[in-house]
This record gives structure tokens, C-alpha cells and sequence, in this order.
């Protein structure tokens, strides 16, 4: 009286095939779990007991015993609670055990039967594609999740007897959120005409988007700072498809994912407070679940009031910022966690936040040099450009209404900037001019004469580093892509002079 | 370098300190004591100074010190520290007279003018005996030192209570000329030097001016540094300065005020900047730079 039921766990982004083994034999009754089980994992045990029994199917008095297999993968959480429960009544012909051969199964149960949702259902269907079953057995309110990966066949199931009914005679629930909603564009409902004036603003924000470049915005309060960083990921092209399913099975993971949007369709935003835990911020956990850097991958992640984070914090961003992906160690294991996206850094420019403005500013000038230390170098060494956001005045604000710069004028520049660099980049393992290094720059940034003079004039002049006058070269790239020049001519120096980063 | 003691009745005791009631018995100093023979004026002045107060301590020091006066000040933050760059940027010899003692460089991220304003042959004074913290109080008391040491006290930059307003009060007391650097009536750093000046404190229009109060007769001043001409600017560039001035000012401001295209400001700020008629205070805000 033997069977095994396929089901998943989750390592990272992905999802590893587990077999649910149940065994009935003779011997002291008993139910045991067995197999690198958590604490969390081996309290299925009463659950699926007293599932069982309030359908009035009561175990007999014989040892039960559970193997999650393979031994070496540590399974986490709940999700093992149905799986377990199909394998029990089909070792005890309760349920006929053909029925759920090529079949993966996942859910959580409630004593009186009902299916809880569980995370990490899309990289499981994907998996269970790739190992070749054919249905999948998930909870209902994952079955639009389950569907959008249009890889199996699904099965929602609202409770443990819709398993038994759908087991014994091929019954499904009826009633489902569909899931297969069209993979289109939403509309966005934040653009950039909600920004009144603010030129340079909307310029530096496009730049950063065309380029993917860090941006680091400063100003005083409520000078529209965050407005600007939450248009963003509006303006940065549309994801393809298999960027959609690549984020989409990064929130998958970390139980993200609604019935109402089974799918990550638009770039991700994410504004985390700047007091989280350095495992908020870049994943962690015992089981590694993804961060808020993890999160924003091929989305924008905003950190306003940058020197307020702490610096530990700030430090853990270092490595992701360069490598694009994090890798999280544990004992025995490591995950990887994709994050690249487009830091959008917000501050005041001193700490009461008025300064120039004298009249409102009581900050002393060390104050304000200390404020901005707080930052730590390496951080600034990541951020390209930089724009001040003045406060507005009272025209600006009175006038209310659209201005005329649009999300979709701003986004169809970055669109050029993009194809410019693909073409550019192809047989590169880089894809943004944010990411050309120094080696790179002499052959991907060719310029006029009059552009070089002015460089080296403003090299000379401002005592720029080299760090410096590589960040004006990769900026200045980017707007000579916005402008579809393929030369770097005297307009696109003196405007990424502008922009750069000063450090 | 030895820290040295004059005391009252020394011969390198400063003469001018003895004509004054409540002078230190003893002055600790490193380098050298201001020169006698030679003429002293203090420059004095907010700590939390603006664009405008910085280039005008150190276009005055610079003049001042060119013409061979010395420039007495406190080392403090800002104004204080501003007109001891200015000096030093000319040559000139300059004294900070310090609310601790001489071995202890407050704040410390002078060093590097503390170390510089010695080298260059001036002098580190104190009343306070070396080991001495700074402390609230000494300040106030140092500055009636500053005082006494100079021929004029100048106060570039003030809000309406400021430390360097106990400095005009001392000038005051010991019949001290007192001039003040005017600045916009809506100011607040700009109070106290425009109250100093309702009181009866001289106006300060120029080094020139300073210098003939000082008994320097009109030929004998060197020429002060001519501004530097817009002539060659493009006509862009001259646009913009126009809408520049000591008050900084965003690329932002700078675009809605000139109407001009957002890459033409762009050219015409870093041909400006190139050329030295604008510097950015702190990243991204521009003011003009005078002299």
C-alpha cells in the first residue's frame, strides 16, 4: 500500500521537484513525516488528520509513514499539506492512484477541508512542464496563476473533497477566475503631464530611463520627487513576455501573486521605507525569500531620503548594484535572485530640507557637508546622474491642468535609446550604456572634435576624476542615442556635465 | 613649532592690547604676532554664510592683503574662515585668534587653513592656555581680542543675533572704525549688517574705500582685480549671467526665468562655468561668481 505523489519546492526563483511517498503497513498506529522536514512542514500531519476525519474518513489504526523525497532538499512551509493527504488516500484506495500519476500537486488545508493558496505556484508549473506531467492539482485561488503560465493543464480546488470528487470520476469545480486574461498593457494611470514644468526633472528622468541609468534626485519636501520616480516605470518600454514570466515567477515566490492580477504585467515600482532590515531589503530568511531589490527587478526601486538609511543598509546594496543578481548563502545551500533594476535615490539637499532658501534653512554648512557624507562613496560610485527638483512655485502649482511632456512622448524616445543599444551591445554581455565600462568607453563613445575639446576643457577646469569623466561619457552616450547620433557631438557633453554625479 | 608666551609689559606684548581695560594678562600664540608697524583690519561674520558672503570675505581679504594689510579673524566656520582663504589667496599675512588653545584646531576641519596660516608666516592666538577645549563662552571673549588687534573691524555677513554683532559692540567700545558689507533688505543674513550700518557703521562699498580709512592714499592702492570681461562670452552665455546672481539658483529657475531651450542653458551654464563666471555652491545650484 504504497504511493507517490509529485508536488515542488521552492530554491530561489525556482522550483525543484519533491515526491510525496506515503506507506500503510501493519505495526503501532502512527503518522510520521520523514524526509529534511521543517517544524513548519511537520505540522501537516493534524492538519491533514483532522481534514480527513470532518470528511468523515477515518484513518485505520496502522502506521502511517510519509517520506518527502529527495532527503537533501529541505521542505518549507505548508504547501506539502494536500499532496500529502492525496498520497494517504490513495494508499488507502481511497482515491484511485492512476488518477493522479503525471499530476503535480500543491495546497495547504484547513481542519475542516478547505484549500489555502500557497507561493511559488508558477515556477512549479514551469518545472512540472519541464519534467514532463501533464495537470495540475492547485489550490483555486492560485488557479489564475496557474493558468497564465499556459504551460499544463490546471485544476483549482476549493477543498479536499473537490480532490476525492475530481480523483473518482473526473469532477472539476466550475466558477474560477478565468486567469487567462490577455497579457496586454494596462493603462497607466500615473503619467508625466500630472508634472507641471520641471523640465530638467523630466529630462534627467528620461535620460536615466533611456540608459538605465541610476538617478539620484534632490530637493527640498513635496517638491515632487517621489511624483517623478513613480512615473518611471512608465516610460521604460513594455516588458516582452519572458520578462513578464520572469518577474512574474519572482513575486510567485514571494506569494505576490493575486487572482486578480495572476501576472506581473507592468515594470515593477517598489518605494520601501528607508528604515527595513537588511533582509527586507535584499532578501534573506532561512528559506530565502526575495527583497525589495529582488522585487524591483527590471522595475525602478526608489530609496527616498536616502541619508536617513542606515549605512549597513546602503552597504548590502553594493554587490547587487554591481553584479545585478544577489546570491544568498545558507548553510548547506545558496540561492540567486535576479535584481536588476534602476535605482531612483531621493534626498533632501540639507537636513531640515530648504536649503538655499535661507529663510527657512537653519542648517549649519556642516550640517549640510555631514548630511550628505552620510551617503557612502561606493553607493554614489553606482549613481550616474544626478538633477536638483526645485520646489514649485505658485504659478506652477495654480495652474493645475496637463503639462504638455507625456508618459507616452518620453516613452517612445527611451524605445529608440533601447533599439540603439541593442544594436549596439549585441555580441556584448552588457545591454545599457550604464553598464559600458572604462575599457569599453574609448570604442562605444566616439566623439567630434568640438566634443572632445570641451571635455578635456572641462576635464581641466573642473578637476574631474576619472571616475568622473567616464560617468559624462556613458551619459553623454545615452542622450546622443536619445537624439539617434551615433557621434557624441558638444550638446550631449555639456548637457551630461550637467547631470552627472558629482563625487 | 614652539607655542610662545607674551605677557603684559614684554616687548612683543601687541601695544594695541595694552590700551584697552579687561585684555589678557598672558597671549599664548604659535607663528607670529600681528605686525605693528603695519595696518590690521578684521574681518568678521556669520558662520552659516550664503554664495554672496563668501566671495565678498574673500574678495575684501584678497584686496586688503594685496595692499599689504594683515587680516585678523576667528578661524570659525564660514565668513571668518572665507576671509583668511581670501588673504592667504593673496599672499597676504593673516591671524586667527582662537576661542581655545593654539595647539587644538577647532574646528577641526580647518586643519588644513590652520596649517596653511602658519606656513605662510601668520600667526595662531589665544588667551586660553594650550589643552583648552573650546567652549560657548570663550568665543564672545575672543572676539573682543580680534578687536582690539585691528585698525577696522569688518562684518561681512550677519543674521540680526549674531556672535559677530558682540564683535562690533567690542569695536565699538574701543572706538574701532566699524564698517558692514550691505545685502538685500529681505535677507536674514543679512540683519545685523544692515542694522550695523542704521546704527552709524560704515557701508562697505569697496576694498578701495576700506583702504582709505586705512590711510592709504589713492595711488598707493594696488590695482584690485579687474572683473573679468563678458565681451568673448557667446551671446547665450551672456544671457544667462544676466539671470544669475549670489542667490543660487537651479538649472530650473535658470530655464523658466532665460525662456531659453533646455539645451542651449546647458551650453551657455558650462561655457559660463568653464570661464569662471558661475560656480555651482552645491551641485546643481549656480551662482555667479564675483571678481
Amino acid at each position: 500500500m504504497f504511493c507517490s505523489i509529485t508536488s515542488t519546492a521552492i530554491s530561489g526563483v525556482d522550483a525543484l521537484p519533491v515526491y510525496v511517498e506515503a506507506d500503510v503497513s501493519e505495526g503501532l498506529p502512527m503518522f510520521n513525516i520523514i524526509g529534511a522536514v521543517s517544524t513548519r512542514t511537520r505540522e501537516a500531519a493534524d492538519r491533514v488528520k483532522t481534514a480527513l476525519r470532518n470528511l468523515k474518513i477515518v484513518l485505520p489504526p496502522k502506521r502511517i509513514t510519509i517520506n518527502l523525497s529527495p532527503g537533501d532538499v529541505r521542505k518549507e512551509g505548508t504547501r506539502y499539506d494536500l499532496p500529502i493527504a492525496a498520497a494517504v488516500l490513495a494508499a488507502l484506495d481511497r482515491i484511485p492512484k492512476e488518477s493522479l500519476e503525471g499530476t503535480l500537486v500543491l495546497g495547504e488545508l484547513h481542519l475542516d477541508g478547505r484549500i489555502e493558496q500557497v507561493p511559488g505556484i508558477l515556477p512549479s508549473i514551469l518545472t512540472a512542464r519541464d519534467l514532463g506531467l501533464k495537470t495540475a492539482l492547485v489550490p483555486a485561488a492560485n488557479y489564475a496563476e496557474a493558468k497564465a503560465a499556459q504551460a499544463l493543464d490546471v485544476v483549482g480546488l476549493a477543498s479536499l473533497q473537490d480532490l476525492i470528487d475530481y480523483c473518482s470520476d473526473g469532477r472539476r469545480p466550475e466558477n474560477l477566475p478565468a486567469g487567462d486574461a490577455p497579457l496586454s498593457e494596462e493603462e497607466d494611470a500615473e503619467d508625466f503631464s500630472d508634472i507641471r514644468g520641471q523640465e530638467s526633472v523630466k529630462r534627467a528622468c528620461l535620460i536615466a530611463a533611456a540608459g538605465f541609468h541610476n538617478l539620484l534626485l534632490s530637493g527640498p519636501p513635496g517638491s515632487g520627487k517621489s511624483m517623478a520616480a513613480r512615473r518611471l516605470p512608465g516610460i521604460l518600454p513594455a516588458l516582452t513576455k519572458e520578462e513578464r514570466l520572469e518577474v512574474s515567477r519572482i513575486y510567485s515566490v514571494a506569494g505576490l501573486l493575486t487572482a486578480a492580477h495572476p501576472v506581473i504585467q507592468k515594470r515593477p515600482f517598489r518605494a520601501p521605507h528607508h528604515l527595513l532590515s537588511p533582509q527586507a531589503l535584499v532578501g534573506g530568511g532561512r528559506s530565502p525569500v526575495p527583497g525589495e531589490i529582488t522585487l524591483s527587478h527590471r522595475g525602478v526601486l526608489f530609496l527616498d531620503e536616502l541619508p536617513e538609511m542606515p549605512g549597513r543598509n546602503l552597504e548590502f546594496l553594493r554587490q547587487p548594484l554591481e553584479d545585478r543578481f544577489i546570491q544568498i548563502s545558507r548553510i548547506g545551500r545558496s540561492v540567486i535572485f535576479p535584481c536588476n533594476f534602476l535605482l531612483v535615490a531621493a534626498m533632501n539637499p540639507c537636513p531640515c530640507g530648504y536649503y538655499p532658501d535661507l529663510n527657512r534653512c537653519t542648517c549649519t554648512e556642516r550640517d549640510i557637508r555631514n548630511y550628505t557624507a552620510r551617503i557612502s562613496q561606493p553607493i554614489l560610485d553606482r549613481i550616474d546622474l544626478r538633477t536638483e527638483v526645485p520646489a514649485l512655485d505658485y504659478d506652477a502649482l495654480h495652474a493645475g491642468g496637463q503639462d504638455k511632456i507625456t508618459s507616452a512622448m518620453l516613452k517612445t524616445q527611451v524605445e529608440k535609446a533601447f533599439a540603439c543599444q541593442k544594436e549596439r551591445y549585441l555580441d556584448m554581455p552588457i545591454a545599457f550604456n550604464s553598464e559600458l565600462s572604462a575599457r569599453d568607453i574609448p570604442r562605444f563613445c566616439p566623439l567630434s572634435a568640438e566634443a572632445g575639446r570641451l571635455l578635456e576643457a572641462a576635464y581641466t577646469a573642473m578637476a574631474l576624476s576619472a571616475r568622473g569623466y567616464h560617468r559624462i561619457l556613458r551619459i553623454a552616450r545615452t542622450i546622443a542615442d536619445l537624439d539617434g547620433d551615433d557621434l557624441i557631438r558638444e550638446s550631449h557633453i555639456s548637457e551630461a556635465v550637467h547631470f552627472r554625479q558629482h563625487s | 613649532m614652539d607655542i610662545r608666551i607674551t605677557t603684559v609689559g614684554d616687548p612683543d606684548y601687541p601695544r594695541v592690547l595694552s590700551l584697552y581695560p579687561g585684555m589678557p594678562e598672558k597671549l599664548y600664540y604659535l607663528g607670529n604676532l600681528p605686525d605693528p608697524e603695519k595696518r590690521s583690519a578684521a574681518i568678521v561674520g556669520a558662520r552659516a554664510c550664503s554664495a554672496y558672503g563668501r566671495d565678498q570675505a574673500r574678495g575684501f581679504a584678497a584686496d586688503l592683503a594685496r595692499n599689504g594689510v594683515q587680516i585678523i579673524s576667528g578661524m570659525a566656520l564660514g565668513i571668518d574662515s572665507h576671509a583668511h582663504e581670501g588673504c592667504l589667496s593673496a599672499g597676504g599675512k593673516t591671524f586667527a585668534v582662537l576661542g581655545n588653545g593654539v595647539d587644538i584646531c577647532y574646528p577641526r576641519t580647518n586643519r588644513s587653513l590652520y596649517r596653511r596660516i602658519l606656513e605662510s608666516g601668520g600667526g595662531i592666538l589665544s588667551e586660553f592656555p594650550p589643552g583648552t577645549e573650546a567652549a560657548p563662552y570663550h568665543f564672545p571673549l575672543r572676539n573682543r581680542i580680534i578687536s582690539a588687534l585691528s585698525d577696522l573691524v569688518l562684518i561681512v555677513e550677519a543674521r540680526a543675533k549674531s556672535g559677530s554683532l558682540i564683535t562690533a559692540q567690542y569695536a565699538l567700545e574701543q572706538g574701532k572704525d566699524i564698517f558692514a558689507v550691505p545685502g538685500r533688505l529681505n535677507d536674514p543674513l543679512s540683519a545685523g549688517c544692515l542694522s550695523l550700518i542704521r546704527k552709524g557703521a560704515g557701508a562697505a562699498l569697496s576694498p578701495s574705500q576700506l583702504l582709505q580709512e586705512l590711510g592709504f592714499s589713492a595711488d598707493e592702492k594696488g590695482e584690485p582685480a579687474a572683473p573679468p570681461s563678458t565681451s568673448d562670452l557667446t551671446p547665450t552665455a551672456r544671457k544667462i549671467l544676466h539671470y544669475l546672481s549670489s542667490d543660487p539658483k537651479t538649472l530650473e529657475e535658470i530655464v523658466t526665468a532665460s525662456r531659453l531651450p533646455l539645451g542651449e542653458v546647458f551650453k551657455g551654464l558650462l561655457e559660463l562655468e568653464l570661464k569662471s563666471f558661475t560656480r555651482q555652491s552645491v551641485p546643481g545650484l549656480y551662482v555667479r561668481t564675483y571678481g
